[in-house]
């Protein structure tokens, strides 16, 4: 498969220049046409702020982009002046947000909504648009369709908004789909049908996925590759499967080990000790060297770079590493 | 599935929120309440009496007569005549044309440029709002009276110039109001989704934010029009409105000052129908307060 995103040592700051706060710290990470890749971590593990930097949502002042390339096709996207931007979001890549409830302005149908999705990118006529907003709601499964496009986002459900989000995202066919929290705001019984939705617009539209969440449920079922960050930084990537079976960092571990079980009579649930450290607190070592029950002296000192495990897998830490004997990668070189 | 995305969707439909037409929440509004039907109703009448002021009035307003001057209320001459002789119902009714015309246009035209200035310097931020913010903070720190009458002193009077001086006047407090409000509805997610899908963001402001921004510059609007009709005869009151000999409500006021015992009726005349249009366009405003205000709406 070819690729379609590279991010590459991507560092973002926020508050002033003199004091800055890095709150993305060096992140890489690649997403291939027509894939699926998760990114997982805790609040504040700057998930968030990647994604919206690929799409150059990031809010500036106070947030910039202090260094690293965006890659889109071969094409850097932080080389774009800002009034190529338009032109870009929503036609190459497009983003669905957390909140239904709040994304859809209240005032307009959500037939015109997705309407302007697509005048955006697409020279339809009228009669053509109006037949691609019933076609596109019927792709998100929207009951009656063509009844529907005169609705105010008032008269439907967190689903159904999702639902309609989903529509607007893919109304131009982007070639990358980002989905941020897409079903956090939802009933369980709705995540299950909104992500179902979502592989099934994927498989038909061939469009990649980044997702980021912070469930590992949801990536496990959605995602062919994961992605861990925490404190801005990128712990551990590789395909699902693997890291599933044998997580190498002990933060991912920890993350499996607090998912609750059915079939585990445990009393308590497991937690990891501590909390994520305050953006831009990190020091010079491991971000989660505080936290980490197998941590030993080097983690406090030195940034652990990528190690790699298997085919498919690399993990920044020095303990693990060690033990299993993985050959260490040159930093820029991850993937 | 299907079926439950159905039920789904049907459940936020039996919620009674203040949802309907646009008929039904102008009906609410103006004829919610038995203090708000009857100010409808007076609104009506003036707005009618004020179009149809040709045809209504009995003599001409301008008419001087010397045989009539002073008169008592008679049948003839409902309310008596002034110094002059002229017709003081007359002059009432076409006097309630400049009123309705300046309580009407001015905040209307204010709430144009002051909903422009305010979104702008609420979208854009930084510097662009710094500069407008200082202005629009200058002009609100003199009240509304005092800068029309700053500005009505360098321009004179004449019809224009009183639309544009009470168009001055308001205009800091729509922007201000316009202001706080882009910034609360900019934070929106729908906001950033019409960004990330690749909205311009001339068409941001005009299809996202101005719309959103509406019922807070409405109710402002609603309730100035009395503000307006206000601010029109105390500076026609004081000689910088609507000059005379053309009639207006301050200026009927004024020159039966001069007469106070010639004739009081020109006074209690257009005393009265300021007061009863403000009362009226106030309770107006109050109840559509009350309709978009989601706070009160309780």
């Amino acid at each position: 498969m070819s690729e379609l995103l590279r991010v590459e040592n991507l560092s973002v700051e926020f508050g002033p220049k003199a004091k800055p706060i890095r709150v993305v710290d060096g992140v890489s990470f690649a997403v291939p046409a027509g894939g699926s890749v998760g990114i997982v971590g805790e609040s504040g593990s700057g998930k968030s702020i990647t994604s919206l930097s690929i799409l150059r949502l990031v809010p500036e002042p106070p947030g910039r982009i202090v260094s690293g390339r965006i890659l889109f096709e071969g094409k850097n996207l932080l080389d774009l002046p800002p009034s190529a931007l338009p032109e870009f979001r929503g036609r190459d890549v497009a983003m669905i947000f957390q909140e239904p409830m709040s994304s859809l302005n209240p005032v307009m149908t959500i037939g015109d909504q997705i309407g302007e999705a697509i005048k955006l990118h697409q020279p339809l006529s009228a009669t053509e648009r109006h037949e691609r907003v019933i076609e596109l709601l019927r792709l998100v499964g929207m009951p009656d369709p063509a009844s529907r496009l005169g609705a105010y986002p008032h008269q439907f459900s967190g689903g159904m908004r999702q639902r309609v989000m989903i529509a607007m995202a893919v109304a131009c066919n982007p070639k990358l789909l980002i989905a941020d929290e897409p079903t956090t705001a939802l009933d369980v019984t709705i995540q299950a049908q909104v992500l179902e939705l979502m592989k099934s617009v994927r498989r038909r539209l061939g469009t990649a996925v980044l997702l980021i969440s912070h469930d590992l449920g949801i990536i496990a079922e959605t995602c062919e590759r994961v992605i861990v960050m925490y404190a801005g930084r990128v712990l551990e990537e590789g395909d699902v499967r693997s890291i599933f079976r044998s997580p190498a960092h002990p933060y991912t571990r920890g993350l499996l080990q607090s998912i609750p079980r059915l079939d585990d009579d445990r009393r308590r649930l497991f937690q990891i000790p501590g909390t994520v450290p305050a953006a831009g607190s990190a020091g010079q070592g491991c971000p989660f060297y505080a936290r980490c029950p197998s941590r030993v002296e080097k983690c406090a000192a030195e940034m652990p770079p990528m190690f790699r495990y298997g085919d498919d897998q690399l993990a920044a830490c020095w303990v693990t590493a060690e033990r299993a004997g993985a050959p260490m990668v040159r930093a820029g070189a991850a993937a | 599935m299907s079926e439950m995305a159905e039920t789904a969707t049907a459940a936020p439909a039996e919620l009674p929120p203040a949802e309907g037409s646009a008929f039904d929440v102008v009906r609410r509004v103006l004829f919610g309440r038995p203090a708000t039907i009857f100010a409808t109703a007076l609104v009506a009448l003036f707005i009618l009496v004020a179009i149809f002021a040709p045809w209504i009035a009995p003599y001409d307003p301008l008419q001087q007569s010397a045989l009539d001057i002073n008169q008592d209320p008679s049948a003839a001459h409902w309310l008596g005549t002034d110094q002059f002789g002229r017709d003081i119902v007359s002059r009432l009714i076409y006097g309630s044309r400049n009123s309705m015309i300046f309580g009407l246009l001015s905040p209307t035209l204010s709430a144009i440029f002051g909903t422009a200035l305010g979104v702008v310097a609420g979208y854009f931020g930084g510097w662009t709002d710094r500069i407008l913010s200082r202005i629009i903070d200058m002009l609100l720190a003199f009240p509304e009276l005092l800068l029309a009458i700053l500005v009505a002193a360098v321009l004179g009077g004449g019809f224009w110039n009183v639309v544009f001086v009470i168009t001055v006047a308001f205009v800091p407090g729509f922007a201000r109001v316009a202001r706080a409000a882009t910034l609360a509805v900019k934070q929106e997610p729908y906001v950033e989704a019409a960004t990330a899908v690749g909205v311009r963001t001339p068409t941001i402001i005009v299809r996202h934010v101005i719309p959103n921004i509406f019922p807070s510059v409405l109710v402002l609007l609603t309730l100035w029009t009395a503000s307006a009709i206000r601010l029109e005869a105390s500076l026609s009151f004081l000689g910088i409105g609507t000059q005379p000999p053309n009639p207006s409500w301050g200026n009927i006021i004024r020159d039966g000052l001069n007469n106070l015992f010639g004739s009081p009726w020109p006074i209690v005349g257009a005393g009265i129908a300021i007061t009863v249009a403000v009362l009226a366009f106030n309770l107006i405003g109050d109840a559509v307060r009350d309709e978009l205000d989601p706070e009160l709406s309780e």
